[in-house]
């Protein structure tokens, strides 16, 4: 579904990704820990081309998308993406925030666009709240707002960047529900995340990169409890206290 | 005693402005003595002149607005372009890295027709750095210059290379106003499109809006709400300054206070319609401006009004 080879990516003179391959199946969740500055989140964004990889290719169901002639708008439809910081739109209240993809991306008309942002907000359980702004929603409905809105393209795919590390422990486990019915109902899923519960119970695979590079690959079980490289096994230890 | 503190404690802000406005009509009441006195107020000056000051003001509205609205067309474009600060010679280099990697995958095309694209591209970026630029000396120019210096200018321009234009006093004034409020509506733009979070452009971006398309729907309509306030100033800073077009011949308040014949005698009249007149005007228009705010006020955005307990007056700006 995902295929992402030998990606190499420069912020000037910061090498921040050097060299990534991997593939992720349809209906697959994949979840990228590794400590902070190790690439994690510029990978996701290679991937949707929020940022462009100096070289390297991508490929989202088959299509090599980084190369001239591919509309980077386009491509970015084909993959949702929640952000660390919601980033709902301030402007607009919940629906709206859902709408507006719809109704001036993809040119829907408006009657259909709400009725499915309705559809959706009630998917994540916020059918009440559609005409709250983001500034009298709490942490976790925004995010699920996000998600909502991210959904509302109907992507193939979804990309989540720490969806939960802005937030209160409070209203983790609700963005982490949706989350779980999301994965479980077959989207393919890359979720950059330290929830470890999260990610033994939904994800198919684990991926641990540090430095740009991704140092080892492997189960829940594989990566946790019998790391085998010893970069993984300290920074494991770290996070599971 | 207790009881006492607290009312002028609860009760301050009535104070204070009660304050203010009695020294503002007890300095308008010294002037008024000063230059009326005993003999009077000559009532039959006001009403006998006011209509041509009302004229004249409406010259000012008039140039104005249309200066205004061409200055922020200006504005804008310059703001935006003033918000990218550097010359892209990273997104250059990365076009290059691409179109060099897909030459050697699949040497397809041309020689001539892969120059051509490096050509181009070259162009593209340079032209943009090279406008970019341009927008930065030019507000610094504006900003850095006297508006009188400007307008003669303008005038100054015209006789020597349109010199059939001339005597259009009105059309120099609102051409060189229009200059002048887009420099300063430039940095107003710049600052407020800056102001909105690079995040809603990304979010705005992940879900598949161009460019273009983002600053519609997402960025500008947030921005315009964060420089109400700002754009209003420049109104009425602009309104005020073009009563300065009496130098090319435009007939406003300026000229005739200078010309008129009854300038010894009837100096506070004169005074009086004028500040009545523009008081009326900008005061009026700032109240309308902040009828506007309230409605277009959303939760979160911009500077909130926060109700405290009373005898504490705060603004807290959010996101």
């Amino acid at each position: 579904m995902i295929r992402v080879e030998d990606i190499q990516k420069h912020f000037g003179a910061l090498h921040v990704l050097r060299g990534i391959t991997f593939d992720v199946q349809k209906a697959e969740a994949i979840v990228i820990i590794g400590p902070s500055g190790s690439g994690k989140s510029t990978l996701l964004r290679c991937i949707n081309l929020l940022v462009e990889p100096d070289s390297g290719k991508v490929f989202i169901d088959g299509v090599h998308v980084n190369r001239h002639g591919i509309r980077h708008e386009w491509v970015r439809q084909q993959v949702g993406m929640v952000f660390q910081s919601f980033n709902l739109f301030t402007h607009l209240t919940a629906i709206e925030n859902v709408t507006l993809g719809l109704t001036r991306v993809k040119g829907i008309p408006h009657d259909q666009a709400i009725e499915k942002a309705r559809k959706l907000l009630a998917r994540v359980g916020l059918a009440a709240k559609e005409n709250a702004y983001p500034a009298e929603l709490s942490g976790g409905q925004q995010q699920r707002v996000a998600i909502a809105r991210a959904l509302a393209m109907d992507p193939k795919a979804m990309l989540f960047d720490e969806p939960t590390s802005a937030l209160d422990p409070e209203y983790i486990r609700e963005v982490l529900d949706v989350m779980t019915v999301l994965a479980r109902e077959g989207m393919t899923m890359i979720v950059v995340t330290h929830e470890m519960g999260f990610a033994s119970n939904v994800a198919s695979r684990i991926l641990f990169m540090d430095a740009g590079k991704i140092i080892e690959e492997g189960t829940a079980e594989d990566i946790f409890q019998n790391p085998k490289e010893d970069r993984t096994r300290s920074f494991v230890s770290k996070i599971l206290r | 005693m207790a009881n006492w503190r607290k009312f002028l404690r609860d009760r301050w802000r009535y104070f204070d402005a009660a304050l203010a406005l009695a020294v503002i009509i007890g300095s308008l009441v010294y002037i008024y003595e000063l230059l009326v006195g005993s003999r009077g107020l000559d009532v039959a000056y006001i009403t006998r002149n006011y209509p041509l000051y009302l004229h004249a003001v409406f010259t000012n509205v008039y140039a104005t607005t249309i200066a205004f609205v061409v200055g922020m067309a200006l504005g804008f474009s310059v703001g935006w372009l003033r918000t990218a600060r550097s010359l892209s010679v990273a997104k250059f280099a990365a076009s290059m890295r691409v179109e060099k990697r897909e030459r050697q995958e699949a040497p397809s095309g041309s020689e001539v027709t892969r120059r051509l694209l490096v050509v181009l591209s070259l162009l593209w970026y340079g032209t943009k750095y090279v406008v970019r630029r341009v927008g930065d000396g030019f507000v610094e120019i504006i900003r850095g210059t006297p508006l009188y210096v400007q307008i003669l200018f303008a005038s100054s321009f015209f006789i020597v290379f349109l010199p059939q234009y001339a005597s259009e006093g009105i059309l120099i004034g609102i051409i060189a106003l229009a200059i002048n409020t887009g420099g300063y509506q430039a940095e107003i733009f710049r600052a407020g499109l800056q102001t909105v979070h690079s995040g809603q452009i990304e979010a705005a971006r992940a879900i598949g809006f161009s460019r273009l398309k983002a600053m519609r729907y997402v960025i500008l309509p947030q921005a315009l709400r964060l420089i109400i306030p700002p754009l209003t100033n420049e109104y009425i800073g602009l309104f005020k300054a073009s009563t300065f077009l009496f130098v090319l011949g435009v007939q406003t308040e300026i000229s005739y206070i200078a010309q008129h014949e009854g300038f010894a005698g009837d100096v506070f009249e004169i005074f009086a319609i004028v500040t009545a007149i523009f008081l009326a005007i900008t005061v009026t228009l700032s109240f309308v401006v902040q009828a506007l705010e309230r409605r277009f006020r959303i939760p979160g955005l911009g500077i909130e009004q926060v109700r405290l307990p009373r005898g504490v007056r705060t603004a807290r700006v959010v996101g």
